[in-house]
């Protein structure tokens, strides 16, 4: 009897403390949606009343003054594209890796090179990085392409071999045996079994891209048409400081993509963050 | 490639498999050796010389800016901030995720929503919140001082050299803990509910059971989160940048920042690679523990 009232009162604390939080989390959010439909003059007079219209005059200033439109085509370009390739090429080199480091060295050599990329924080190629991509004309949007997939190696080839040594051979024995080349079996056999883990990959990939700042700082901010969302966001809040329902209204427009995107994939979001967090 | 057909023989066939396998390496490894490895020893071969990134001759000074950072008490002024920064997320995030995780995982009604809507600022970018904290720390909560009489509050606190770095810390904390968060969620599922049980049946009360039955299957996880958020307080860049540029006085200058300053705005481009070189090894032995914490915790799984 006494244990379930005190059950019961547990409960309650949690509930409690769970409704503040999800205010403490959603009340920013929802400041940011709704000084995005008001007016300046709306919000000059209070900046926690609701817009009394749906004023879009904002969204059409973000898309008048800045180059939003241009940003977020940049960013999903470079997202796609960094993503893709990524998720081609680290898999094949963590396959080959994982099934041939006990007999190579070859194999073994480039595993713990490439595990040398998670104890390099970026500041250390960020200032070299910049000289040396300006030298080869790539401070541009293909030059961030490549370092995303350059950076996305060491954790990525990390976390595809420990996969790959969980699964066993004996499918991909069996489909060379019947006759398939390695590249055939890789991509009838290996792929499927591999999934899971390349759902990961590509979960963690995509969020940091997409959300990227220190990069396309260093890389594109000379150029505005090269700035991707982050960079946008940055360099216009900056610019229209006094006007700052703009500003929301740009932090909602580059919010909304991501959302959609978790509000149909949290599952695998959410699996892939944990299991890229525990093993990096 | 050449096709090499299964019943050729199994010589042939390992042939095939050993060029397909190392032609499978090699696009990672040309980007890997040719943007990072290239890029990272040509920033140690400039670490050695005084050029300013710009001139077009330079010379070799030996470790002159090593010592050169290791006695600036700008610099230390910065390690010290990240220290302190660090040690202050890694205690609050911790706190904050187990407690919202234990919150989450003893309640069943709406629990699915509740845990959508908490991790949700995990795949905001850090970019976005920062400038809406910016601005509401401007707008927002000056006037909700006002109206409360509250003068305190009516400036934004990122304006006071003193509480700027609680701002950002309350930024970091509001994102930071989602992620933390569900790792131990997992972990508190992973714990066998008949243990729970029999530990219940043998009179154990909550506190104990905590103590002896949650905390050890928490532990790695524990474990991970402390030593990732150590990483991530050391290297922390985007929100300062966003929010307090170094500011008010350098109040806030933590050791990305400065490099990032010294490298693009003041010149100093050699030593600021040799200042990034020192927070390489600070890093690389957090990082070190990070990989042998984990090795754990997959065994403990």
């Amino acid at each position: 009897m006494n244990k379930s009232k005190s059950n019961i009162a547990i409960k309650a604390v949690c509930y409690i403390f769970l409704f503040v939080g999800l205010l403490v989390i959603l009340y920013p959010l929802f400041l940011t949606v709704i000084t995005a439909f008001k007016t300046p003059t709306q919000s000059a007079e209070n900046f926690f009343s609701l817009p009394t219209g749906f004023y879009l005059g904002n969204f059409k200033g973000v898309f008048e003054r800045g180059n939003a439109a241009s940003s977020f085509a940049n960013s999903i370009k470079v997202t796609v594209t960094s993503v893709l390739l990524i998720i081609i090429i680290i898999p094949m080199c963590g396959y080959a890796i994982a099934r041939n480091m006990e007999q190579s060295k070859y194999y073994s050599i480039i595993y713990y090179t490439l595990l040398i990329g998670i104890f390099v924080p970026f500041q250390v190629i960020m200032v070299p990085l910049v000289m040396y991509l300006g030298r080869m004309n790539l401070c541009s949007i293909t030059g961030l392409i490549i370092m995303h997939v350059t950076l996305a190696s060491s954790q990525g080839v990390y976390l595809m071999v420990n996969y790959v040594k969980s699964v066993p051979r004996d499918l991909e024995e069996a489909a060379y045996i019947d006759g398939c080349t390695t590249f055939t079996g890789y991509l009838k056999v290996v792929l499927p079994l591999i999934k899971p883990m390349l759902a990961t990959i590509l979960v963690l990939n995509v969020l940091w891209i997409w959300n990227d700042f220190q990069m396309p700082l260093l890389l594109l901010n000379q150029s505005p048409e090269m700035f991707t969302l982050p960079l946008f966001q940055y360099n216009f809040t900056g610019q229209y400081s006094n006007d700052y329902n703009l500003a929301f209204a740009s932090f909602l427009l580059s919010m909304v993509p991501v959302l959609v995107v978790y509000a149909c994939a949290q599952k695998h979001i959410i699996s892939g963050l944990t299991q890229g967090a525990v093993k990096s | 490639m050449k096709r090499t057909k299964g019943f050729s023989g199994s010589h042939g066939g390992n042939k095939e498999r050993k060029r397909t396998m190392f032609l499978f390496t090699l696009p990672m490894m040309v980007l890997y050796i040719v943007f990072f490895l290239v890029t990272m020893f040509i920033g140690l071969f400039y670490s050695f010389t005084d050029w300013n990134g710009i001139s077009k001759s330079y010379n070799m000074v030996g470790i002159k800016n090593y010592l050169a950072v290791l006695s600036d008490s700008r610099f230390r002024k910065a390690l010290l901030f990240n220290i302190k920064y660090t040690v202050a997320i890694v205690i609050g995030v911790t706190l904050v995720a187990l407690i919202c995780a234990l919150a989450l995982n003893s309640v069943k009604r709406f629990s699915t929503f509740f845990r959508s809507v908490y991790f949700v600022p995990a795949v905001l970018s850090m970019i976005t919140v920062g400038l809406i904290w910016n601005e509401l720390f401007l707008r927002a909560i000056p006037q909700f001082g006002a109206s409360i009489g509250n003068k305190s509050l009516s400036s934004s606190i990122l304006a006071n050299p003193k509480l700027a770095v609680v701002g950002i810390l309350i930024v970091n904390l509001w994102q930071g803990r989602a992620q933390p968060m569900v790792l131990f969620l997992a972990g508190l599922q992973s714990i066998p509910k008949d243990l729970q049980e029999a530990a219940t049946m043998d009179g154990a009360g909550r506190w104990a059971r905590f103590c002896h039955i949650t905390m050890p299957y928490l532990l790695p996880t524990i474990n991970i989160v402390v030593i990732t958020q150590t990483k991530a307080g050391l290297t922390i860049f985007d929100y300062i940048k966003v929010m307090t540029n170094g500011g008010p006085a350098q109040a806030t200058e933590a050791v990305g920042l400065l490099i990032y300053r010294h490298a693009v705005a003041e010149g100093k481009f050699s030593r600021s690679i040799a200042e990034s070189m020192v927070l390489f090894v600070i890093v690389a032995i957090v990082a070190a523990l990070s990989l042998k914490a984990s090795g754990k915790s997959q065994v403990g799984e």
